[in-house]
């Protein structure tokens, strides 16, 4: 039985996306293939690796490769493209090219998302909050101490002056 | 890799997804969070006519205090927003099973009907769809043979879960919603010894509620497993208890991911509560632990070590909640 095709809306950074989407797409292959935005990664594609990360409409990490992308009619979601705005990257990326947290940058999306909830639900996030915010997302080439540390530097940055000036790239 | 052919269909009312359950011609399978549903249909071991998502189903979301002091927590509730709920504060063995289960993004998704639902697992079952192809099906894929143990007559594959140690041990219930209405049923009477129908729901009913009775004075829960985040447990424990120092009444010990039947160990239980939680009578009950747990099935790990680590895990949690 060919399961129906359903127009569905998506907004994804903002955008209002409407689409035909069939019943056997995950919310992955809708971003990736549909939407056209290709910074998130299929990589284990049942829930261990964590390189599909999304941000949800609370700011909280998801896995876009275990979830029917119907299941999201009319939901707003945030992937890696959206972590840039204005042509400013997000004070994660510039501490992360600081810090020299990417090497093949292959995980790099989906840890960059995972950090952002981690960021998005903690003014003050400690040790702990950290580890349990990136548990489920794996890198294999740069390991996570120094993805830690850039974490740890803007998490610390409380001050806002100082997070701007990261926003700006300084 | 798409997901198997199937329809997709989301209403928008419990009572609208009772009516399609109880109507439906073909297979239709829930989903909540989707986690272990979409893991296994990848896999290609579920291929549904209909997935009939309840995920934001509105009557499945509420946490409530009751007037007996019991609280109710929504099948739909995501483990994330239980973890931090404020009527859950005074339950830290039930946040450590919460927060026990794969990793935070997991956790943001999966709720907790699907964790009382979740699938049970195997070693044989649980490979792809080609892997299994090369041996052939089994009981669990629709053939009358075993291939974790070939001598088994129904299907060994393993209860996965590591919330439903925690409510077993809590004697927490769960309520079934169908079109005739709603049925309450004892976390300790849900599940079977058959991996393939591994509960009693019938396929006309959706889990709406988990009824956690009044909370014990102690408990102890322990997850062991390869990493701390995103890996399945090698084996769980749940242990609570009534009273103080060594006296204690009340005692439930449960041991999961071990069995297809999380076990309730009832005559360990016992002995402890005549006797008391000094060493002596510990280590009497570590005893009979093993022969409780009755055959160890689907072998994950060496049958040896899981006699070992259902041991020490009660030894363990056992001396925990001595001294709290
Ligand atoms: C990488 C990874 C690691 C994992 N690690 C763990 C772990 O450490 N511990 C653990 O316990 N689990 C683990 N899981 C399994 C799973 O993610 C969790 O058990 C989760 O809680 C399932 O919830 P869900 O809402 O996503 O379920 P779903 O996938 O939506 O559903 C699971 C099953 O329950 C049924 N169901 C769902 N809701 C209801 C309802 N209200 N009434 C009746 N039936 C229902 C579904 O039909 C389905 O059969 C892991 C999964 C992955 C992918
Ligand atoms: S691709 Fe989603 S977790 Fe690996
Ligand atoms: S940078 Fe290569 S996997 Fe993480």
């Amino acid at each position: 039985m060919a399961g129906k095709r359903q127009l569905m809306t998506l907004t994804v950074n903002g955008d209002d996306y409407e689409m035909l989407v069939s019943p056997r797409q995950t919310l992955l292959d809708v971003i990736r293939d549909q939407v056209g935005l290709t910074g998130t990664k299929e990589g284990c594609t049942t829930g261990s690796c964590g390189v599909c990360t999304i941000n949800n409409d609370r700011g909280e990490a998801v896995l876009s490769c275990l979830t029917p992308a119907l299941e999201w009619q009319g939901k707003s979601i945030t992937t890696i493209e959206g972590l840039e705005v204005n042509g400013k990257l997000d004070a994660l990326q510039n501490a992360f090219l600081d810090y020299g947290a990417v090497q093949c940058g292959f995980c790099t999306p989906g840890v960059l998302m995972s950090a952002k909830a981690v960021i998005n639900a903690f003014d003050h996030p400690g040790e702990e909050d950290i580890n349990d915010g990136m548990a489920g997302v794996l890198c294999r080439c740069t390991g996570h101490i120094k993805v830690k540390e850039a974490i740890r530097n803007v998490a610390d940055s409380s001050n806002e002056t100082q997070r701007e000036r990261r926003d700006d790239g300084q | 890799m798409l997901l198997p052919e199937h329809e997709f269909s989301k209403p928008a009312s419990l009572r609208d997804s009772l009516t399609e359950l109880a109507e439906a011609g073909g297979e239709v399978k829930l989903l909540a969070g989707g986690t272990d549903v979409v893991f296994n249909m990848r896999g290609r071991l579920f291929r549904p006519d209909v997935l009939l998502s309840i995920r934001d189903l509105p009557e499945l979301q509420e946490v409530e205090q009751l007037a007996d002091g019991a609280v109710s927590l929504g099948a739909g509730c995501r483990l994330s927003e239980l973890e931090r709920h404020a009527l859950l504060k005074g339950y830290p063995g039930l946040i450590a099973g919460l927060r026990a289960v794969a990793s935070r993004h997991v956790r943001n998704m999966a709720t907790l009907g699907g964790n009382l639902n979740l699938d049970t697992r195997c070693w044989y079952a649980n490979q792809t769809a080609e892997w299994r192809a090369a041996k052939g099906p089994c009981l669990k894929t629709g053939m009358e043979v075993c291939h974790a143990i070939k001598s088994a007559d129904i299907c060994v594959a393993l209860n996965a879960s590591d919330i439903a140690p925690a409510l077993l041990a809590l004697d927490a219930s769960v309520v079934l919603a169908s079109l005739n209405g709603e049925r309450t049923v004892k976390l300790a009477d849900y599940y079977t010894d058959d991996g393939v129908q591994h509960t009693v729901r019938r396929p006309d009913e959706i889990m709406t509620r988990v009824l956690l009775p009044k909370n014990s004075d102690r408990m102890a829960y322990i997850k062991e497993t390869a990493r701390k985040g995103n890996d399945f447990a090698y084996a769980t424990i749940a242990a609570s208890a009534d009273g103080h120092g060594n006296q204690c009444s009340r005692v439930r010990i449960v041991l999961g991911s071990l069995t297809t039947r999380p076990a309730l160990l009832l005559k360990t239980a016992a002995v402890l509560v005549e006797h008391g939680l000094d060493d002596t009578t510990i280590k009497a009950a570590v005893g009979e632990v093993r022969d409780e747990l009755g055959a160890l099935t689907n072998l994950y790990t060496p049958a040896a070590y899981k006699g070992r680590i259902a041991r020490a895990l009660v030894r363990e949690a056992l001396q925990q909640l001595r001294e709290q």
